[in-house]
C-alpha cells in the first residue's frame, strides 16, 4: 500500500485553504447564463444530484422554506439557487 | 312645485337605484377582497421571517427488509460454510426521524436520533446560522465534512444500493461535537463550494484502532477537517471533491500523546438526463493514515506494531429510463456498484476486501425504494496470526426505504 505522509495531507489542506482563497478574491460572481435560470430549471439540476426531484405537493409552502435551509446546508446550494427552488416550490 | 309620477314610473326608479346599490356593494366585496388577499399575502410573508412561529416541522426516514447471507471461510484447506435469514436486521435497518426548526431566515435547528436495531443514537444535533450568502455557521454535534457519502448520500432513500460502502461510511466517523463554517458560491458558468469543521476528533486505542471521541474528549487539540468542491459545468451535472483531515488521536498524559491522523478524500459525482436515461455515478476514495507506534495486544498483552494505514472507496453507477412515457419502466432503476476497503495489515483486524453489489430498484413515488439487491465479499485475512483465511460472502435483500 502507498505510505502517504501527513506533511502530503497538510499541503493538501494548504493548496485547498489557497483555492479557496483565489476562489473568494476572483471568484463568487455569477455568469448571465447561470443567472437567467428559472426555479424549475435549478429544482431539476440540482435536487437529482442526490436524490429524485421532489413533487411540490410533498410539503407545503412554509415546510418548504425550511426544507430549502436544510437542503442548501447538506448540498451546498447558492443562496440564488435555494430562494428560486422554494419559490417555484411554493407555487 | 309638484312632481307627478305614476306607479310604473316610480317601480322602475326603483328598481334602477337597487340596481345601481347591488353594483356599488359588488365594487366594494371586489375591493375588500383584493385587500384581504394582499393582507394574507403579507402576513404568510411576515409569519415566514418571524422567529418563533409554527416553523417547526418533523421528517425522516425508515429502512427494512430481508437479508439471506451465505458465507464460506477457508483457512488452512477447511472450510465451514455458514448461513442466515434475517428480517430488520442490525446492519441493514434504521428509523430515523429528523427534527427541524427554522427560526426566521437566518437560523434552522436540526435533531435526528437513529434506531439502528441495537441501540438509539444520535446521526446530529446542531444549529446553524446563515450568516451571509456562501456563508453558514454550524455549532453542535454535525456531521463532519469528510467526502460526501456521509453527509448525502448515506440515508436509505438516497443510497442506491441496500448497504453502506465498506469503510467509506465508518471510517473516519461521522459525527462529532465542534464547529463548522460552508457555502456554495458561483464562479462564473461554475460554482464551488467549502466546508471547514473543528471538532473534538478522534481517539487512538491501546490496539492501534480509532474511534470517534464522542463526547468525552480526549486531548487539548482539535481536529480540522475541510473539503472543497467544484462544480465545473453550468448545469451542476458534475462535482467533484478534495477531503482532508488533520488532528491529534492520542490520549493526553499517555503513551500515544502527540500521536496524529492524517486523511485524505476524493469524492465525484456526476448525473445527467440522457433522455430517456438518467445515468448517475459516484464515487469516493478515503485514505487514513494514523502515526506509528507500538500498540497493546489485548489477546495476550505483548507489545505489538503494524503501519496504521487504512483505505476504502467505491464506485458506482445507475440507470433509469426515467424519461420514458411507461409509468413501470420509469420508475425502475439498476444499479451497480464496486468496492474496497483494506485495513492495515498485521493489525488485529487486517484484512483486504473486494465488494460487487447490484440492486434493482422500484421508485414507489420520488422518495420511497423498494430495492432488490445482491452483495458478493471476498475477503483476505492480513490479521496478525492469521494470514491468509478467506471469507467469501453472498447475500441478498429485499429492502423497503421511504423518507416522509
Amino acid at each position: 500500500m502507498t505510505t502517504i505522509s501527513i506533511k502530503s495531507i497538510a499541503s493538501l489542506l494548504i493548496i485547498s485553504a489557497g483555492l479557496i482563497a483565489v476562489f473568494s478574491v476572483n471568484g463568487c460572481k455569477v455568469s448571465q447564463k447561470v443567472a437567467a435560470k428559472t426555479g424549475v430549471q435549478l429544482w431539476t439540476e440540482n435536487c437529482q444530484r442526490c436524490h429524485n426531484t421532489p413533487s411540490a405537493a410533498s410539503f407545503s409552502a412554509e415546510q418548504w422554506e425550511t426544507i430549502g435551509l436544510h437542503m442548501q446546508s447538506r448540498a451546498l446550494l447558492t443562496d440564488e439557487e435555494r430562494k428560486k427552488i422554494v419559490e417555484f416550490m411554493k407555487q | 312645485m309638484r312632481i307627478k309620477m305614476n306607479l310604473p314610473k316610480l317601480l322602475l326608479l326603483l328598481l334602477s337605484i337597487n340596481s345601481f346599490e347591488q353594483h356599488l356593494q359588488a365594487q366594494q366585496t371586489t375591493v375588500d377582497s383584493s385587500v384581504y388577499d394582499r393582507l394574507a399575502d403579507l402576513e404568510k410573508q411576515v409569519a415566514y421571517k418571524k422567529p418563533g412561529e409554527d416553523h417547526f416541522m418533523v421528517v425522516g426516514l425508515a429502512t427494512f427488509g430481508f437479508v439471506t447471507n451465505k458465507t464460506t471461510v477457508t483457512s488452512n484447506g477447511t472450510s465451514q460454510i455458514s448461513k442466515t435469514n434475517s428480517l430488520a436486521d442490525a446492519d441493514h435497518y434504521e428509523f430515523s426521524p429528523m427534527l427541524l426548526w427554522r427560526h426566521g431566515e437566518k437560523f434552522l435547528l436540526e435533531f435526528e436520533p437513529s434506531f439502528d436495531g441495537n441501540s438509539l443514537g444520535v446521526n446530529w444535533a446542531d444549529i446553524s446560522y446563515f450568516a451571509a450568502p456562501g456563508l453558514i455557521i454550524r455549532a453542535g454535534y454535525l456531521v463532519i465534512p469528510f467526502g460526501t457519502y456521509n453527509k448525502r448520500l448515506a440515508a436509505g432513500w438516497i443510497d442506491k444500493l441496500p448497504t453502506d460502502p465498506a469503510g467509506v461510511a465508518d471510517l473516519p466517523p461521522g459525527s462529532d461535537f465542534g464547529v463548522e463554517v460552508e457555502g456554495g458560491l458561483p464562479l462564473g458558468n461554475m460554482k464551488w463550494n467549502y466546508d471547514i469543521s473543528v471538532t473534538n476528533g478522534m481517539q487512538l486505542l491501546p490496539d492501534g484502532e480509532i474511534q470517534g471521541a464522542g463526547i468525552v474528549d480526549n486531548n487539548e487539540n482539535k481536529t480540522v477537517t475541510a473539503r472543497l468542491g467544484l462544480l465545473p459545468f453550468s448545469n451542476s451535472s458534475l462535482e467533484i471533491g478534495v477531503s482532508g483531515l488533520y488532528g491529534t488521536v492520542g490520549d493526553d498524559n499517555s503513551s500515544f500523546q502527540g500521536r496524529k491522523s492524517g486523511m485524505f478524500a476524493l469524492d465525484a459525482n456526476y448525473v445527467k438526463l440522457f433522455n430517456p436515461i438518467l445515468l448517475n455515478i459516484k464515487g469516493q476514495y478515503n485514505y487514513i493514515h494514523i502515526d506509528k507506534q507500538n500498540y497493546l495486544n489485548p489477546n495476550d498483552s505483548t507489545s505489538y506494531s503494524f503501519d496504521n494505514n487504512n483505505s476504502s472507496g467505491f464506485a458506482q453507477i445507475s440507470i433509469r429510463p426515467a424519461g420514458s412515457h411507461n409509468k413501470l419502466v420509469k420508475n425502475l432503476e439498476a444499479a451497480f456498484r464496486l468496492g474496497n476497503f483494506t485495513t492495515p495489515k498485521n493489525s488485529l483486524w487486517g484484512q483486504k476486501s473486494n465488494l460487487v453489489e447490484a440492486a434493482l430498484l422500484y421508485w414507489l413515488n420520488w422518495r420511497t425504494a423498494l430495492k432488490f439487491g445482491y452483495l458478493s465479499s471476498k475477503t483476505t485475512s492480513t490479521t496478525l496470526g492469521d494470514q491468509g483465511t478467506y471469507t467469501k460472502s453472498a447475500s441478498f435483500f429485499l429492502q423497503f426505504s421511504i423518507e416522509l
